[in-house]
């Protein structure tokens, strides 16, 4: 699936399973990814209006999902990718496969939830806590960098965000890698 | 990710999001986020601890219902390994 690790990426992603490294990285990236935010530009919030036990959630993650039948990410763009895949709601596990050479997925690979929870989502629409799923779920591969950045910002991000409000989401748990 | 959760709670559609870089999570403004000082690429635990992973779906759900305000990032302060994690009483977010 074109994610051929070189041991300087097998060994940084090593390092980076490493709670304390991982915070570093996100100190030192905070820094710059704080400048592509218009700080004057408040948090968007829109509250609850409905119990959970009625709200239709879907799932967001970025941590690289795709179905297997779908294009891979692109692994060879140092600034990432900032393209998304629907993954429908009924993608049998089998269907489901991870590119995302920019961190370790192999806990990830042997049980989806722990990245993309979807069979838990599940089970809580069969224990009633939670209305129903989304009829499709969005993944995008995360470690996107310099000008795609703003093709995320102002083109893919509202997209999927725009295809989330005509299946009527009401709320939208999103996970990282 | 913080990107994305803007560009859905922009379009009036509630979010929650799993954190585990809080500085980068803070510095772009997420609605709502719980944080856990987790390894990279296990936001929800670890494989088959479904005990753990309904933790973290559980306080995420709670962040949903109970954030009043934006940037609001909860912190359940988890110990990874270190807990005994039970499946949680769900009773307690449906009422």
């Amino acid at each position: 699936m074109g994610e051929n690790h070189t041991l300087r990426e097998r060994i940084s992603n090593w390092l980076f399973a490493i709670p304390a490294v991982a915070e570093w990285w996100s100190q030192r990236t905070a820094k710059t990814t704080g400048q592509l935010v218009d700080v004057s530009d408040p948090t968007p919030f829109a509250p609850v209006t409905k119990p959970l036990a009625q709200m239709r959630m879907a799932l967001v993650t970025t941590g690289g999902f795709h179905r297997t039948d779908q294009t891979p990410f692109d692994m060879e763009n140092p600034l990432g990718d900032p393209t998304y895949r629907v993954i429908p709601d009924a993608t049998p596990r089998a269907e489901l496969t991870i590119t995302h050479k920019y961190y370790d997925h192999t806990d990830a690979d042997t049980d989806h939830n722990v990245v993309f929870p979807l069979e838990l989502l599940h089970e809580l629409v069969d224990k009633q806590v939670i209305g129903a799923t989304a009829p499709r779920h969005f993944a995008f591969m995360g470690h996107i960098d310099g000008e795609l950045i703003a093709t995320l910002n102002q083109e893919t991000a509202p997209a999927v965000a725009e295809m989330l409000k005509q299946d009527q989401i009401d709320a939208v748990l999103l996970t990282p890698a | 990710m913080g990107l994305i959760a803007r560009a859905i709670e922009a379009q009036g559609i509630s979010t929650v999001a799993i954190s585990i870089t809080k500085e980068l999570t803070l510095s772009v403004g997420v609605p709502r986020a719980v944080f856990l000082r987790w390894p990279l690429g296990h936001p929800l635990g670890e494989p088959h601890q479904r005990a753990q992973q309904q933790t973290v779906i559980y306080h995420a759900l709670q962040t949903l219902l109970e954030a009043s305000e934006p940037d609001t990032l909860v912190e359940p302060a988890l110990r990874w390994r270190r807990e005994t994690y039970v499946e949680p009483d769900w009773s307690k977010l449906v009422q």
